[in-house]
């Protein structure tokens, strides 16, 4: 992962308290250990330790040096927190900090891999008792479904090995695949391999559920999939043959926009409804993507993706249409 | 390694006031009045010449609001004081963590994980925050056993930010909220909490005008959400606030969810080697094969169902055939 470069406000102002604490734990250390540790820039780490050296408090008419960096030590890579008066530990989480990582914790309650393990409900408990106000929750998650088949990727992930499987595509048509596993995704209980195809020399997505007779080969992974970076959270990723399509959308279809990467920034028409523009590789397969909205969703333009959802529509009303049954992959 | 000239971050950033604020504050053991602060903190002290005090008071209220959020408790311990003699301070405990809160690097390589969960929603920042602050107890995550898995929670509603921060500080919203059928109607709610049920959001809450426990679901939030609030005086407006609900309460709020979505069942006849039989997970030599599916709201539901609209049929009920039909016609002629 890159360094992050630093960052501002709220986001500074809590790094700068928890690194007094971490300083405060860990005493001499070396700058290189602090920015792994962070995961921050080193410049970003020593402008925030020369920050910290020249804060100064004003109390009863004296002026106050709360911080001391050992700025020799400093040039020489290892950081020295010698004097921190008043800041002796992090802060607690404040409530909304514990609030979001508990109900991270609580989501992963609710996947196989820990459903049933104690240690979630042990954290859940500590957040709640290391947050800096009690109260109720503010969110909550109900248990999703279980996906057959995650299990036996996920030690191939782990393992570094290639798997083969039977693949369903939309058509029901089977083919045997190799796939290299890469990463699970879970969103919204739909379970997705993100992997590299062999074939298509790429990150490719595949839904858990069209795989069936799962196998994991003796071979590890090759060089090109291994090399594959940081990948994207987004499910669709746009393809230079992809059709740009522009839609147009009520709340209850606002899912579309973040399930896609637009082309342009979505424009606010008011009354909730958003124009955007977005990729789509295989055109007939909106007819499904928009249909399912109920109107909540609608085609403006290209008039090939509108007939398609038409098309969709009219197919599944059973009435006749002029189009073949959309093609989907 | 040479320290860049430029260290100082933007002078409009205001972590350096928040930072000198907290350390002046924490300083003090007694306490500090208000005018020793607006003299102790530089950037107090800089505008006090040209703005006049409400200004700075403003400012202040505003800073404490944001170390507040932060976690960064500050209080004034004699409220009986004359409002020129109150002095604050941070609450003692707000550095303290409890004696048995130690995380191992098995459980720091969790809370990642679960800090993640948040990537690019609408909690992100918070949870990584949090994360920052759990790092800085010193721990190292483990090696990791956890990497090539990446659960993620969606938040695609504008909503959620404000009702969230309105369930954390108990103060009454309002929303405009659209029922399937297209009706509009403005809501006054006293939000409780909110829970995510198969992916979808769902506001939890104390329905003001109807007297009883309310379920929204956030994606038919179809307006701003709306902190009331009420006349203090002739320049002031405050947030209303409510009591905090019981955890009983909330809890028998989500057992009724659960309850309702289990006595609505709908039956599915479903054509074999089809995308909706491999979505079921279905398994069996017959041509089709019939599912039950107990399910929250019909129209989320067919929702879900129209993606595999030629691989199945509705069995009973004949609501949710009616409903299905229904949004393919919008469908159909809002793309005729």
């Amino acid at each position: 992962m890159p360094k992050l470069k630093g960052f501002n406000g709220e986001d500074r102002y809590n790094f700068l308290l928890a690194l007094v604490g971490y300083l405060g734990h860990r005493g001499e250390v070396s700058l290189a250990e602090v920015s792994e540790h962070f995961n921050l820039d080193e410049g970003y780490v020593v402008k925030a330790l020369t920050s910290l050296n020249e804060a100064t408090a004003t109390v009863g008419g004296f002026e106050e040096w709360p911080f001391y960096v050992d700025l020799d030590l400093l040039d020489e890579g290892v950081i020295s927190l010698t004097t921190a008066e008043v800041i002796d530990d992090v802060p607690r989480l404040s409530t909304r900090q514990a609030a979001a990582i508990s109900s991270g914790l609580s989501y992963l309650a609710t996947i196989p891999e820990f459903a049933g393990s104690t240690e979630i409900p042990a954290l859940i408990r500590m957040i709640a008792a290391g947050s800096s106000r009690g109260g109720g929750e503010i969110i909550s998650i109900a248990p999703g479904s279980v996906e057959a088949g995650a299990e036996t990727i996920r030690s191939a992930i782990l393992e570094n090995r290639i798997i083969s499987c039977e693949y369903i595509n939309r058509k029901g048509e089977k083919s045997v695949r190799e796939i290299e596993p890469l990463r699970l995704d879970v969103q919204a209980g739909v379970w997705y391999l993100r992997g590299y195809c062999p074939i298509n020399k790429g990150v490719r997505n595949f839904l858990i559920e069209h795989m069936r007779s799962i196998e994991i080969l003796p071979r590890t992974i090759s060089p090109e999939a291994s090399e594959v970076g940081e990948i994207e959270d987004a499910t669709y990723s746009a393809e230079v043959t992809d059709t740009t399509v522009t839609i147009e959308v009520a709340p209850e279809a606002y899912r579309l926009i973040s399930d896609f990467q637009t082309v342009t920034e979505p424009k606010d028409l008011g009354s909730g409804t958003i124009r955007a523009e977005i990729k789509v590789g295989h055109l007939p397969n909106i007819g499904r993507l928009i249909a399912k909205y109920g109107g909540a969703a609608r085609v403006i333009s290209p008039p090939e993706a509108r007939e398609f959802v038409k098309a969709y529509a009219l197919q599944a009303l059973g009435e006749a249409s002029t189009l073949e049954t959309p093609e989907v992959e | 390694m040479a320290i860049e000239a430029s260290w100082k971050p933007a002078k409009t950033d205001k972590s350096e006031r928040l930072f000198q604020l907290t350390c002046v504050l924490l300083y003090s053991e007694r306490g500090l009045t208000k005018r020793e602060l607006f003299h102790a903190v530089d950037s107090y002290r800089e505008v006090s010449s040209d703005e006049d005090d409400v200004a700075l008071n403003k400012k202040f209220e505003r800073d404490k609001s944001d170390l507040r959020e932060m976690g960064i408790q500050v209080s004034n311990p004699d409220p009986k004081s004359e409002p020129d003699d109150i002095r604050y301070t941070i609450s003692a405990d707000t550095f303290a963590w409890p004696e048995d809160v130690k995380f191992d690097r098995r459980q720091l390589q969790l809370l990642n994980l679960a800090a993640q969960v948040w990537a690019q929603a609408s909690l992100s920042s918070d949870a990584n925050r949090g994360l920052v602050r759990l790092r800085g107890l010193g721990i190292e995550p483990g090696a990791s056993d956890l990497a090539g898995f990446a659960p993620r929670l969606r938040t695609h509603e504008p909503s959620f930010l404000p009702l969230s921060q309105a369930v954390e500080e108990r103060i009454e919203v309002s929303f405009d909220y659209r029922k399937p059928d297209g009706e509009v109607s403005r809501r006054s709610v006293q939000p409780w909490i909110l829970r995510n049920v198969d992916g979808q959001w769902l506001l939890v809450c104390w329905d003001k005008s109807q007297n009883s426990v309310r379920n929204f679901l956030l994606k038919r939030i179809v307006s701003k959400v709306a902190f009331r609030s009420e006349q203090i005086s002739e320049t002031e407006k405050t947030v209303i606030n409510f009591t905090a609900p019981t955890s009983e309460d909330v809890a028998a709020a989500l057992a009724d969810l659960t309850r309702h979505t289990e006595s609505q069942v709908a039956t599915i006849r479903v054509k074999k080697d089809t995308p909706a039989w491999f979505h079921f997970q279905l398994d069996s030599q017959d041509p089709t094969a019939d599912i039950s599916i107990s399910y929250m709201d019909g129209h989320l539901l067919a929702e879900q169902l129209s993606e595999y609209a030629s691989d199945l049929t509705v069995i009973s009920p004949p609501e949710l055939s009616r409903i299905i039909r229904a949004r393919f016609e919008a469908v159909a002629s809002a793309h005729a």
